[in-house]
């Protein structure tokens, strides 16, 4: 039997070792074994799988978008989760602020996630300028939180709504999943209002060098993709990791971020 | 408050709990909200603090095999006068106990809805059920709803009660014979003199008959070493092996020694007397596993308990994270 796929993965919560275990016994004893190892940022989990020390990455955006640059394409995305294919960027203000578009943020005060975060900082700054509004136009308050683990842990984001809240910026930059685990400004309402929402873009995979045989991955993949919400021990794991499928690789929902680490000049490793 | 809430439960794995400080008066409210939303479970909450469990507690009932589930074993306390007094009832049942009787009529109300409940098993006892002059019709009414056990002290099986015996059918009903020991001195010190080669008559009277009779022993923690010379004696007299059951004494009614069962460290077994429904048959003369007052319907009764069960096992959950061991 082939030695068991070794998955990469960031620990970013305690909920890591719980996730991994299961998906770990999930594949046990198929033809598609697999162990995994953790990772204290997506640097060092990236140059593990550039330097073949792991055989797959699960990684965030900025992870992807990096292995592509320092493979020099050489990379492939296997699969994500269904929730990956939806994420989005939203502004934030007190309610009342009377904002109705991000245009609305000139000469005012924007509280960013961590600077290593797609959804709290690098795209809302990209589609920002796309709306004309350049980082110039505004006070900027950065709030760097767990670098290294691409906003994954959403306190940088957190931080912001703070910020916010205690009247220390006029807007606050987040993901719409923490505007989700918020309750949209149902749970508080006259508290928040969300006042603009970026484009979709895509956010995890499952990166695999393209050196890695497709005979390896393919019924790993299959296998992955079999997961069953229906499944009561298929659905622990599904619950953990926050989706309901899994869906084959698919890369693009990518090309906003790819633009977004040009024009801010983000450097492909870290 | 929210943002708090976010924070300290991300920052903790599945199935831990945190604690958050609660300020502003809205704040309890917004905290059991934001548990209904996320999926989270509120664990505690008071003015002051609340305290959450990060993901769903699985439901506690679900833990259980179907066999174990509250209503699955109906246990009915017949009447409560015996014709023994054993030193350790938990009870308090003896020949001074005034009679609580359950009554043919609400038995037979209470096998008509055994199967909605999902009642898959019916325990009779007593005190000593067989002191009942209606035993005969009670045991029919329940082994009609569901396959039925006994359980007797086996002295009364003879004469006219004997002829009873003989009328209830076999294919449904079982005798549980209680039987502490190989050593009859040992059985008659808690039991009472001659109880011990009686009980040993009954048992044989019953199988005679044609019933399968499961014996039972109370055990002390001074009479643990005896099981095996009960399990040995039994194997003589050709009592399987499933039918011999060794039952720790349980502190309660008269007994001042044994194992400390309450609530919150007992799996539910539905059980009904005269004076209400009660957790589990150990406890069915102490106010504290009283579970109401009304013993039907029977339905609402397991619901209750079910409530109950699942509030208790959350509740030991929390505690369990919150005071760790040393």
């Amino acid at each position: 039997m082939a030695r068991p796929l070794i998955v990469g993965a960031v620990a970013y919560t305690p909920n890591v070792v719980p996730i991994w275990d299961g998906i770990r016994d999930y594949f046990a004893d198929t033809d598609a074994e697999v162990d995994f190892v953790l990772f204290s940022n997506y640097g060092r989990q990236v140059e593990a799988l550039v330097a073949g020390h792991v055989d797959i990455a699960w990684n965030t955006n900025l992870a992807w978008v990096r292995t592509v640059l320092q493979t020099g394409g050489e990379c492939r995305a296997l699969a994500m989760r269904d929730t990956d294919r939806t994420f989005a960027s939203v502004l934030v203000t007190r309610a009342g602020t009377g904002f109705t578009g991000p245009l609305d943020l000139k000469g005012r005060r924007l509280a960013l996630g961590s600077k290593d975060s797609t959804q709290a900082t690098i795209l809302p700054l990209h589609y920002l300028a796309k709306e004309g509004l350049s980082e110039n136009d505004l006070t900027v308050l950065r709030l760097d939180r767990d670098l290294g683990k691409h906003g994954d842990t959403g306190r940088s984001e957190l931080d912001a709504i703070r910020a916010v809240l205690d009247g220390d910026a006029d807007a606050a930059a987040i993901g719409s999943t923490t505007w989700d685990a918020i309750g949209r400004g149902e749970l508080m309402p006259g508290a928040l209002e969300a006042f603009w929402r970026s484009p979709e873009f895509y956010h995890c995979n499952f990166t695999a060098l393209s050196s890695l045989p497709r005979e390896r991955t393919a019924p790993w993949v299959e296998r992955l993709l079999a997961m069953d919400w229906d499944v009561p021990e298929h659905r622990r794991i599904l619950e953990l990791e926050g989706l309901r499928r899994w869906l084959p690789g698919d890369t693009a929902g990518y090309a906003s971020l790819f633009e977004a680490v040009e024009e801010q000049g983000i450097r492909p490793t870290w | 408050m929210i943002l708090d809430l976010i924070e300290a439960v991300s920052a903790v794995g599945e199935g831990s709990t945190v604690r958050v400080r609660l300020t502003d008066p809205g704040d309890a409210d917004l905290a059991r909200k934001w548990c209904h939303h996320s999926g989270n479970t509120l664990l505690e909450l008071t003015d002051q603090h609340v305290v959450v469990r990060r993901g769903r507690v699985p439901d506690a009932l679900d833990e259980l095999p179907a066999d174990r589930r509250p209503g699955a074993r109906l246990w009915l306390y017949t009447n409560f006068d015996c014709n023994l007094a054993c030193d350790y009832c938990c009870v308090r049942s003896s020949p001074r106990a005034p009679r609580r009787e359950l009554g043919l009529d609400r038995i037979r109300q209470l096998c008509r809805e055994a199967p909605a409940a999902g009642v898959g098993e019916i325990l009779i006892t007593g005190g000593e059920p067989f002191l009942l002059p209606d035993i005969a019709e009670i045991v029919d009414a329940c082994a009609a709803a569901a396959p039925t056990t006994v359980l007797t002290n086996g002295m009364l099986l003879r004469g006219r009660r004997l002829e009873l015996l003989h009328r209830m059918p076999r294919d449904r009903v079982r005798l549980q014979i209680s039987l502490d020991s190989a050593d009859p001195v040992a059985h008659d010190a808690h039991r009472g003199a001659g109880s011990w080669q009686r009980a040993v008559d009954g048992i044989t009277a019953a199988r005679a008959a044609g019933f399968v009779v499961r014996v039972a022993a109370t055990v002390g923690a001074a009479e643990t070493g005896q099981a095996a010379a009960l399990a040995a004696y039994l194997d003589g007299i050709g009592v399987a092996r499933d039918d011999q059951l060794i039952r720790p004494l349980a502190r309660r009614g008269l007994s001042g020694d044994g194992v400390t069962v309450t609530v919150e460290t007992l799996v539910p077994e539905l059980t009904v007397t005269a004076d209400g429904i009660y957790w589990h048959p150990v406890g069915a003369d102490d106010d504290d596993q009283l579970v109401s007052r009304e013993q039907l319907p029977l339905t609402e009764a397991v619901a209750l308990v079910n409530e109950r069960f699942r509030r208790h096992r959350l509740a030991e959950h929390g505690a369990a994270e919150r005071f760790p061991c040393a």
